[in-house]
This record gives C-alpha cells, sequence and structure tokens, in this order.
C-alpha cells in the first residue's frame, strides 16, 4: 500500500526556502512597481478604454455583436488548448509529478487560476461586447453570463486535455468558431449592415434567470472535471507544462523566438512529410521555400480567410485599412521565413552550399514576394469590390505591396533574438529597455515602403497613375537597397 | 508486485510525424534484474524509455509496469524513478535543498535519508549551496543521479546515465546501480557503454532484438 504523501507541506518548505534567498522587501517591491504601473497606464488610457468596453450608447448591431462573440470564445477556446490548460511549472513537473502525492491536489491550483483567467478574458469580451451592443440596464447578466461560458470552455478545453478523441473536436470546433464569427463579420459588413437593437432584449430578470442556470450547469461540470482532474495523463501535463514555461521565458526575457520556435518545433514533429524534390527551374533556396510553403496549407488557409479583414475597418479612418493591408502582406510573405532565420542564426547550409548573402537573400526573397503579393491582390480586390476604395484600378497596387511586404518579412526574419546590450531609456514611468522595441519594429519598419498607398487611401481620392508608378518605383528602389545594403557578394553571413 | 515483471512491453509501435521509430517492439525486464538497451543514435531507446515511463503516449501496444499501466498515479510514482526527463530547476533553491526537496516530496526525513552522503558520494558535498544551474554538466548529471538513488523506488529508468560522467564518475554510479540490484530493485537503461553497462550488473539487449 503506498503511502500519498502530504503535498502542502512540500509546496510550503520550497516557497520557504525561495523566500529565505530573496533579498528582503523584494516582493513587496514588485507589487509597488506592478500596482504604480497599473495605476499609471490607466490614468493615462482611462479614456480611451472606457470607450473600447463602454461607450455612452450602444452602438454595434446584434449581428456583428454575435459574430465578435463567436469569435473571442474561439480563440479563448483555442488559446487554452494550447496552453494546457492543466499545467503545472517546469520545476514541479519534474518534481513533483514523479512524486507519489495526490494529483488532484498537485493541479487543481492550476484549474484554478485557469478558471480565473478564462472567466475574467470572457468577461472582459462579454462586457465590451454588452456595452457596444446591449442596452446598458441589462448588461450586469450578460457579463455574468459571458464569465461563465469562459469557464465553460474551461472545461470542455480540460476534458480535451484528458481525453485524445475530444482533443481533435474541440480544435475543430474552436477553428469552426473563429471561422463562423469571421464569415458573420464579412457578412454583416457587405450586405446586412445590422444596426443596433434598442428594444427585443429579454427582461432583466430573465437573463438573471438564464445567467444563474448557467452558473447551475457550468458548476456541476466543475464538480465532475475536479472529480477526475487526477485522470489528466502526465505526457499531457508535461507537454503543458513545457508550453507555458516557454510562454514566461518569453515574457520575462522579452524574447519572442522561445515560442516561435516551440511552437515550429510542434507543428513540425506531428506532420507527415514525404521527400520530394523541388521543381529544377528554380534556384536551390527558392525550390526549399517552396516546398515549405505547400507543406503550410493550414497556414495559408487561414491567410485567405483573413483577406477580408481589411474590409472590416471601415469604421476606423481609411489608412488604417490601407495598413492591415501593408501587415497582412507582411504576415503573408513570412509563411517561409523561418528558413531566412534559421540561415541568418547559423549560415553553414550557405557555407555548403557555397552562396553569397547577397545571393542567398535573392533566391530566399521570391516566395515572400509572392505571397505577400497574392495576399495584398485578394485584400484590395475585396476592398475594391465592396466599394471601400475610390476610382481606379487599385488591384495593380499588389504589385509594389507585395515587394514590400516579402522584404519587410524577410528583414523580420533576419532580426534574430533582442539585443539586451542596448542603452535603455529613461522615462517618467521607469526605464524601459530598448532591445526589444528595436527588435518588435524590425520588419514593420520595412514598411514605411508602402506609405504612399497608405496617405492614398486615407485622403480617399482616386488612384492615379503617377501614385502607381511612385509606389513601385520606391518598392524597388527600396528593395534594391536593402539588397546592397544588408547583404555582400563578399560575405556568407546573412544576419542583418 | 513481486508477482509481476519489473516491466512488461509488447507491440510497441511509436512513430513521429511520418517516421516510424518502434515498431513491433517487445522487451521483459524481470523483477530484481538489469536490462541495457543498446542501438544506434535515434534507434528508439529514449522513445521506449519515456513510454515505459508514462511521459509519451505509444501509437499502439501494451505496456506494464509492475503489472499496471505506466504513469499519472502515486502508486506508479513510489515506485519508479526515471531520469528521462532533464530536471528544470526551481528557481531560488540550492542543490542540497533539491536533493533535500526530493526526499520530503517522497515522505522521507533528509536527515535520516542520507542528503550530505549522496552529495559526499557523487563529489557534490563542497557544492551543497551553489545553485544547480551553476553547475557543470557533469556535475548536474552527478546530482540527477544522486537525487534517483536518494528516494526510495522498485525500478530506476535511466536514459544514458553516463553522459557526461568522467571515468571515476561512472565506476561510481555503476557500483552504486549493482548495489541496487542487489538489494531487489529493478533497473532499465539505455546506453551507449557497454563495459558501464555490464559494471552495473544489467543485461545488454540491442534494440534491433526487441523488434519483431
Amino acid at each position: 500500500m503506498t503511502v500519498i504523501v502530504s503535498l502542502r507541506p512540500v509546496r510550503r518548505w520550497i516557497h520557504q526556502r525561495q523566500v529565505s534567498h530573496r533579498e528582503r522587501g523584494a516582493t513587496l517591491g514588485n507589487l509597488y512597481f506592478a500596482a504604480l504601473l497599473i495605476a499609471v497606464l490607466g490614468a493615462v488610457t482611462h479614456k480611451q478604454i472606457s470607450k473600447i468596453f463602454w461607450p455612452g450608447t450602444p452602438d454595434l448591431g446584434i449581428l456583428p455583436a454575435v459574430a465578435l462573440g463567436l469569435l473571442g470564445a474561439g480563440f479563448l477556446l483555442m488559446a487554452m488548448r494550447a496552453t494546457g490548460p492543466v499545467t503545472l511549472g517546469r520545476p514541479a513537473a519534474y518534481f513533483l509529478l514523479t512524486a507519489p502525492v495526490s494529483r488532484r491536489r498537485l493541479l487543481l491550483p492550476s484549474l484554478r487560476l485557469a478558471a480565473l483567467v478564462a472567466a475574467c478574458l470572457a468577461a472582459l469580451i462579454a462586457t465590451a461586447l454588452a456595452g457596444h451592443a446591449a442596452p446598458h440596464a441589462v448588461a450586469g447578466p450578460l457579463i455574468a453570463a459571458g464569465a461563465l461560458l469562459g469557464v465553460g470552455l474551461l472545461l470542455v478545453a480540460v476534458v480535451a486535455q484528458r481525453a485524445h478523441g475530444w482533443a481533435r473536436v474541440t480544435d475543430r470546433l474552436a477553428t469552426a468558431l473563429a471561422a463562423a464569427g469571421l464569415a458573420l463579420l464579412i457578412a454583416d459588413n457587405l450586405a446586412v449592415r445590422s444596426r443596433p437593437a434598442t428594444g427585443g432584449w429579454l427582461s432583466r430578470p430573465l437573463l438573471v434567470t438564464l445567467a444563474g442556470s448557467l452558473a447551475v450547469v457550468v458548476a456541476a461540470g466543475s464538480a465532475l472535471i475536479v472529480r477526475d482532474l487526477a485522470r489528466t495523463p502526465d505526457d499531457r501535463v508535461l507537454d503543458a507544462a513545457k508550453t507555458t514555461g516557454t510562454i514566461f521565458d518569453t515574457a520575462f526575457g522579452m524574447e519572442p523566438s522561445f515560442v516561435t520556435d516551440l511552437v515550429a518545433r510542434r507543428y513540425w514533429s506531428n506532420r507527415r512529410l514525404r521527400s520530394a524534390r523541388p521543381p529544377a527551374r528554380l534556384p536551390v533556396l527558392t525550390g526549399q521555400d517552396f516546398l515549405l510553403v505547400r507543406r503550410r496549407l493550414p497556414r495559408l488557409l487561414w491567410l485567405l480567410a483573413a483577406t477580408p479583414i481589411p474590409l472590416l475597418l471601415t469604421a476606423a479612418p481609411p489608412w488604417v485599412a490601407a495598413v492591415a493591408v501593408l501587415l497582412g502582406a507582411m504576415i503573408a510573405g513570412g509563411t517561409t521565413t523561418a528558413t531566412v532565420n534559421t540561415d541568418a542564426g547559423n549560415p553553414v547550409l550557405l557555407r555548403l552550399l557555397g552562396l553569397s548573402s547577397r545571393a542567398a537573400l535573392l533566391q530566399r526573397l521570391r516566395i515572400p514576394v509572392a505571397l505577400a503579393f497574392a495576399w495584398s491582390l485578394i485584400a484590395l480586390v475585396l476592398m475594391q469590390v465592396a466599394g471601400d476604395l475610390p476610382g481606379g484600378q487599385w488591384f495593380l497596387l499588389s504589385v509594389p505591396l507585395g515587394v514590400t511586404g516579402g522584404v519587410a518579412a524577410v528583414r523580420r526574419a533576419r532580426a534574430g533574438f533582442v539585443r539586451n546590450d542596448l542603452l535603455p531609456l529613461d522615462t517618467p514611468m521607469g526605464t524601459v529597455s530598448t532591445g526589444p522595441l528595436v527588435h518588435a519594429f524590425a520588419g514593420p519598419d520595412a514598411l514605411i515602403l508602402g506609405v504612399p498607398t497608405v496617405v492614398a487611401v486615407g485622403q480617399g481620392g482616386p488612384l492615379t497613375y503617377t501614385l502607381l508608378l511612385f509606389q513601385t518605383a520606391l518598392a524597388l528602389i527600396g528593395a534594391r537597397a536593402y539588397l546592397a545594403g544588408t547583404t555582400d557578394p563578399a560575405r556568407v553571413e546573412l544576419r542583418a | 508486485m513481486a508477482d509481476h515483471p519489473a516491466v512488461e512491453v509488447s507491440d510497441l509501435c511509436v512513430s513521429y510525424g511520418s517516421a516510424p521509430v518502434l515498431a513491433g517492439v517487445a522487451l521483459t525486464v524481470p523483477a530484481g534484474t538489469g536490462v541495457c538497451v543498446t542501438g544506434e543514435n535515434g534507434v528508439g531507446k529514449s522513445t521506449l524509455l519515456r513510454c515505459v515511463s508514462g511521459l509519451q503516449r505509444p501509437d499502439d501496444g501494451r505496456i506494464r509496469v509492475f503489472g499496471a499501466a505506466p504513469g499519472s498515479s502515486p502508486e506508479f510514482w513510489a515506485a519508479v524513478v526515471t531520469t528521462v526527463e532533464p530536471p528544470t530547476w526551481y528557481p531560488g533553491l540550492t542543490t542540497r535543498e533539491h536533493a533535500e526537496l526530493i526526499c520530503r516530496a517522497h515522505g522521507q526525513d533528509p536527515d535520516d535519508a542520507g542528503v550530505d552522503e549522496a552529495l559526499e558520494r557523487f563529489g557534490l558535498a563542497g557544492h551543497g549551496d551553489a545553485i544547480p544551474p551553476s553547475l557543470s554538466s557533469g556535475q548536474k548529471q552527478r546530482l540527477t543521479l544522486a537525487m534517483a538513488l536518494l528516494r526510495p523506488s522498485s525500478l530506476l529508468i535511466l536514459d544514458e546515465p553516463e553522459q557526461r560522467l568522467d571515468p571515476e564518475g561512472r565506476d561510481t554510479v555503476a557500483r552504486m546501480l549493482t548495489d541496487y540490484l542487489s538489494t531487489g530493485g529493478s533497473l532499465l537503461m539505455a546506453s551507449h557503454d557497454d563495459k558501464f553497462a555490464v559494471a552495473s550488473g544489467a543485461a545488454i539487449t540491442t534494440m534491433e532484438s526487441l523488434a519483431r
């Protein structure tokens, strides 16, 4: 008969030992800094926050509100599936998951925290939706129902983590929710254009009753989940611990490449690949990128589904939609740039091939430019069909925007790790590390080549051939300058 | 527990993407004995050990550890120690405190369990107050093995325990594994060092011989 070791004293002992080595007052200092940061940010942005979450009068139709709710639910479920949701710290996964302690007690704090986060995020989404779409008198029960639905989604994610068969169904459900939300938004934008519904809402007592019933269902589900929490397989908890650990590394180290590396590793380890030869007429590195893009069909489908996003920004100033086209082109171009990132980090392949950095970059630019071109072409055609653009053949701009997006994607991939050796900036809110800021703008800064398009769309005038010519010349000259300035025919290293 | 073999594996299949790593693998480790699996890189030794530890889900096959499915229960982890996962250290805890934590998490009194003796035996006595990340890779490996042998168990699952150890360290570990087997423990390990495996008292078997 195995003696189960009580977990609480072990956890308390670990905490005590860690605290005893910590500088006196360090925790209080951290709390003070966090409270100060929240207070300063709140004071600076409270008007914008109130506009986002609680406008004076409802200004959103019921259809877009439902669509945004579906999108929020889909992404929340995806996020919970990606992080576990039942997880442990990496040290706890090594030392406590492999100890004879109660699994339920071990995993319960993580479930509790996940439920709190899910409820808060869902309540935030529900607050924004209720604030924009519902009479404010009935917002209370709607927000409560939203928080409860968030916990309900968490319970679904926990079952999916535990049971292999449910995992796939849940992932598809999350994708379907997000896709349905996007489709509804587009339908509303193109055809329905529903107005805010002031009447026709259920009465407050009825909504309270519904929220109460939902609370009973969620409470019963939570009890069942907690009862069977010990059945969560170790391999799933271990995977979740690695994921959340990497996310914390990224957050504390301000180094996004930790997460992108993890995501890429997991994506490729689950793919069934078959060796293939790239088309012989393509240069060797372009051929490699061509194979890669063929193997990233799900990403291409997501990118295709995202092409109407600029359409959805008609409520914002027109230049915002133009910036969205540029950003979308850069993201589309980034489909294959993991290879550039690898070459920039370690040019061993380029050395083996005997390629200079300039020749390598020229070859690596082709597929990103083609993808960025295709994305901006579809997005601009959709905007033109929807009547969101003034007169002219705006789709012709997809050529220079494709070049701009491709260059930006490649520049982003060459950025490498965050540089923490850069001088910090002293601001009234404290010291700001410049390395992560510089890293965040490496890539998007190249989108400056698309400024003429942004200005033209912002001004609302028709497309002129002068603008088309100027934009094309600027993109091509910019790309040429980027190549000439950051590569060398006599150098192999690709790092920017 | 003694009625069952320590490890029984049959028809085990695992693949990564389209690459099959284990196909129809069968293995039995009788209780109280040691088995060392050898084979070239990538042949699936670590994958086999991870599956037996319950830290990886196989595509197909049956695994029993002392007659029960592996993993996810306090009973399993009271009996089994594994080093197939590299440790992640608690920030702010010293080498000695990590060893002490292992004892506490397994219901032992750290003083009675002999933490100091274990650190001494593995040449870590002078590093008790250091934090593990500051140790060399060989010292970290010594600490991992010291922690594995410090707590009570019935089965050790070790993935290349000789890795990064100097010759003296290998001899020490081999002697301790022999002692472990002589007290009724069972051992399943993967190794590239046949001499070390023999010195540990484990019977050597190749991965090729385990596949159908």
